[in-house]
């Protein structure tokens, strides 16, 4: 059913394309760089890169609360935890928002941008929220999992992540006792990360969730304990099989179940290519998946390797990601990453803060992330890119206390038009054009749309101004266009 | 960016999108669905127009972070009340009394003026089985009326719309804020966000040539391109309406409902005071809108700052002063603009508190708690039974009447909605309205 890529359909805009959605897009050099590596080299550039080592947030510290915890433990009045716990929550806060942007300049810094996307994608399928978690360090710890296993197997993935203190914390693992299971992982691992509602029964999800009883996190040092004393170890019958099974076990008997293939491999190609509901593409994938005994990245290069990933169902049609939005900004144009507050606020505003997604089942996606409000914000954002982050200009609220002494963040430079075009260019309006639709919509400008922005352009006087050109990348920036990749 | 536009008025709308039917992806989403609407001759009887001037309006605020709801509807008479709260209890000599040992906070003198108009029903109680102690999580079950162990992703409002408003404005949903609540989630997305007034629409740029290209690319000129010319850099999706025209929908949706809304705030004004606070502001604008004939018919407004584990009684006081004031403020410039009949307020929080007071003159998060239900429309009177302070539920009162049971009456009484489906199942109706 999947067709392989043929070589004819290897051309700029396919190769654009790969980079766009195995990773946030890049400058022409980049897309011409790829695409002169022919298909099966440009997709291994991509995908068998490694997560590269990178400085860690200032969160990545899993003692960083202790003194204010001893603090809170020896506070007598109120009044003192009272304003203790203010502390841990502002603390809390300002880490938060610190470890956003840190995500946010890997993803746009790094040389492996796939690994990057991957762990984008896994954090949108189990979806863990700092809301509830309330541990920066722990929300960057999952952070590393997923990056560190979300390209290997996806049982041991599965593993890691039951394992993972934040989510022990999200579904409440870490209050299942022997004798009162909690039900809230084991739901939840079965309905919205592996197999999809209605392929268990309500027992199975009794007897799963005994099988995840003992999972403790280690006050020392943030870590997973296994507490022997708190783990059923009965018999317990799953997916009507009876053992005295645990948790890894569980998993196991979930990944060997079809269904976890298809379900998984939609969810991949949902998020890398289309959304589809065509049974014969997604059994296709999903065999695919099973043949290479659920390995993550060889799986990937079968995704980006059939023509199906570059046909016309696939190009320009998914909504950007308010990640996307951003990252793939930054990555390919010369513009100053803002302030945490103001990254913070602007994800908020449209629809998509990293770290906290709005519930388990993660973001929607697609056409939810535009209403009149969200588009209306993108626009006004997109133009500020270009122009200049104004703070205040954009709506920013007052800063927490502790976010710059209490100082509204500061104003960002314009696009550095100098390091886009040169000053012959300035001279040749097409070549403008030119260099700045790659770089925008990232695909070549031979597209009817790019002779709107050359007539645009046509009765400027020469050499063209910095400011007409900012003009014009705001203008190609607040179009419907502009939202799609 | 605002342009030269010429107002895009409905009805020029409504006689453009005939004329050029053939272009049909040229023209609004609610254009296009008004038109099939008039073409089945609204057949759907689930589907509701509304010119703006008479159908029935419903205000939501939400008073967020769980309010308090013991010391908001008081049980002045019961021993157990001021046993469980000997420092943040409210004493009996300062409780405006309402009925039968129940009262309110002091702050409410102005809830008690309309609860003696007959304007105000208090419905006590309410929450739902398995209550869910995160805010995080009960909001969003408020939000989207479902079970506790069960998670939807669109909202009550959103289903609403999306069953009862095809085809309507975009500002058939406003909400006072930033950000749509999760309430508002609906399959067609709908609802504005007005954050601030100022902030409505895109912004001007003072480039004639690019405010020209602008409204071309962003298909604000229904007649200025035509589908091919882009057709090649967008592939079609599932939906049938591609990721492209969807896009441009919602930009023409964007720019029609933000000079619509200024076009409404310019046209009219407060016919009384408002307090200067968020909800003052948010409510002082939705009766401007209300009486600007905004084809809207739910409106939503918020006031946080209700999660108060510590020092309570202050910081209670003062917001329930805020919120009662703006309340009345709202309430009486509507009837001075001889629209009070048309609407119906809600207010909900996403739990009440713990009975007993805390060691540090707060509560923690609880459970049940009473909500109000304000408008010239409404039953007035108490609804549903204070719950009993000796029987609870690990330290939290028990709900007596299931929130959906408030929402349904809503939905059915007031907006002429198939509560039933919209809810996913019937839930015993109340008389409030």
């Amino acid at each position: 059913m999947l067709s392989p890529l043929t070589l004819k359909r290897w051309d700029f805009d396919a190769a654009a394309h790969l980079l766009v959605r195995a990773g946030f897009g890049g400058r022409a050099e980049e897309i011409e760089k790829l695409h002169a590596l022919g298909p099966a080299k440009a997709i291994s550039s991509l995908v068998d890169s490694q997560p590269e080592s990178y400085a860690p947030p200032a969160c990545a510290d899993p003692h960083g609360q202790d003194e204010l915890r001893n603090q809170l433990r020896d506070a007598v009045t109120p009044e003192q935890k009272q304003s203790v716990r203010k502390l841990l929550n502002e603390r809390f806060r300002y880490e938060m928002s610190d470890l956003t942007r840190w995500w946010v300049m890997r993803m746009v810094n790094t040389r492996a941008p796939f690994v990057e996307k991957m762990t984008l994608f896994w954090h949108g399928r189990f979806a863990t929220s700092g809301q509830k978690v309330r541990h920066a360090y722990k929300m960057w710890h999952q952070n590393e999992i997923l990056r560190q296993n979300g390209l290997a197997n996806f049982a041991n993935l599965t593993k890691a992540i039951s394992r993972d203190p934040a989510m022990m914390i999200w579904l409440d693992t870490v209050q299942s006792k022997k004798e009162r299971p909690n039900e809230n992982f084991a739901r939840e691992v079965m309905e919205l990360f592996t197999l999809g509602e209605g392929c268990y029964s309500e027992s199975d999800v009794k007897e799963a969730a005994r099988a995840w009883t003992g999972y403790r996190i280690d006050k020392d040092n943030q870590s997973f304990r296994f507490a022997p004393a708190q783990f059923d170890s009965g018999l317990k019958t799953f997916l009507g099989k009876t053992g005295s099974w645990n948790g890894d076990q569980i998993v196991d008997m979930i990944v060997s179940q079809p269904q976890c293939a298809r379900f998984i491999a939609a969810k991949i190609w949902k998020f890398f290519a289309y959304e589809t509901t065509d049974p014969k593409l997604i059994d296709a994938l999903a065999s695919e998946f099973r043949n290479v005994q659920y390995e993550i990245r060889p799986f990937m290069k079968q995704v980006f390797s059939t023509q199906e990933f570059y046909g016309t169902e696939a190009l320009n049609s998914q909504i950007k990601s308010p990640v996307q939005f951003l990252v793939q900004a930054f990555r390919t144009m010369p513009i100053a990453l803002p302030e945490s507050s103001v990254l913070e606020f602007a994800f908020r505003q449209m629809g998509q803060v990293p770290f906290y997604p709005p519930s388990v089942k993660g973001w929607d996606g697609g056409n939810s992330w535009i209403n009149t409000a969200t588009l209306t914000f993108r626009y006004k954002l997109a133009r500020q890119l270009v122009e200049g982050i104004d703070p205040q200009e954009l709506g920013l609220p007052k800063p927490l206390a502790m976010d710059m002494g209490g100082i509204r963040p500061a104003t960002t430079p314009a696009l550095l038009v100098d390091q886009i075009v040169t000053a012959s260019d300035r001279q040749q309006p097409q070549n403008v054009v030119e260099k700045l639709f790659v770089r925008i919509f990232q695909c070549s400008s031979k597209f009817e749309l790019a002779t709107r922005f050359r007539e645009f352009l046509s009765n400027r006087s020469l050499p063209l101004e910095d400011s007409t050109i900012r003009g014009l990348a705001a203008l190609m920036m607040t179009t419907p266009y502009y939202q799609l990749t | 960016m605002e342009h030269d536009l010429p107002v895009l008025t409905r009805r020029a709308f409504l006689r453009t999108s005939l004329i050029v039917a053939a272009l049909s992806w040229t023209v609004p989403v609610f254009i296009q669905q008004t038109c099939m609407v008039m073409h089945a001759q609204a057949l759907d009887s689930a589907v509701q127009g509304g010119t703006g001037r008479d159908h029935p309006i419903l205000v939501v605020i939400q008073l967020a972070g769980g309010n308090d709801g013991l010391n908001t509807i008081i049980p002045f008479e019961d021993d157990l009340y001021f046993k469980a709260r000997p420092t943040i209890g409210i004493p009996k000599n300062q409780v405006i009394p309402l009925d039968k040992g129940i009262g309110l906070h002091p702050s409410l003198g102005s809830l008690k003026a309309l609860y003696e108009s007959g304007n105000l029903a208090i419905i006590q109680g309410v929450g739902y089985p398995n209550p869910n102690r995160s805010h995080f999580r009960s909001t969003e079950i408020w939000q989207t009326a479902s079970d506790a162990n069960q998670i939807l992703t669109k909202g009550w409002l959103g289903r609403y719309f999306d069953n009862c408003c095809r085809g309507e404005d975009p500002t058939v949903g406003v909400v006072l804020g930033e950000q749509l609540p999760e309430a508002f989630n609906a399959n067609v997305p709908t609802g504005v966000a007005i954050g601030r007034p100022g902030n409505l629409g895109f912004d001007r740029t003072s480039d004639p040539g690019e405010a020209h290209l602008f409204s071309e690319l962003n298909g604000l000129e229904p007649d200025a391109m035509s589908g091919d010319s882009i057709g090649s850099l967008s592939g079609p999706n599932n939906s049938g309406l591609s990721a492209l025209e969807y896009l441009q929908r919602t930009a023409l949706d964007a720019q029609v409902s933000a000079e619509r809304i200024r076009q409404m705030l310019r046209s009219s004004k407060n016919e009384v005071s408002y307090p200067r606070n968020q909800l003052g502001n948010s409510l002082g604008l939705i009766a401007r809108l209300i009486a600007g004939s905004l084809p809207t018919r739910v409106y939503y407004a918020s006031q946080g700052g209700y999660d108060t584990h510590a020092g309570q009684a202050n910081t209670h006081q003062r917001l329930l002063s805020e919120f009662s004031a703006a309340l009345f403020a709202f309430c009486n410039d509507l009837k001075r603009k001889g629209i009070f009949d048309r609407i119906v307020v809600m207010t909900f929080s996403e739990f009440g508190r713990r009975v007993i007071e805390n060691a540090n003159g707060g509560t923690d998060h609880g459970t049940a708690a009473p909500l109000f239900v304000c408008g010239g429309g409404v039953n007035p009177g108490l609804y549903g039974k204070q719950p009993a302070l000796d029987k609870l539920d690990s330290g939290d009162l028990f709900y007596g009447i299931d929130f959906r049971s408030v929402y349904s009456t809503i939905l059915l009484n007031w907006m002429k909605a198939p509560a039933g489906k919209i809810l996913g199942r019937e839930f015993p109706k109340l008389s409030f309205v």
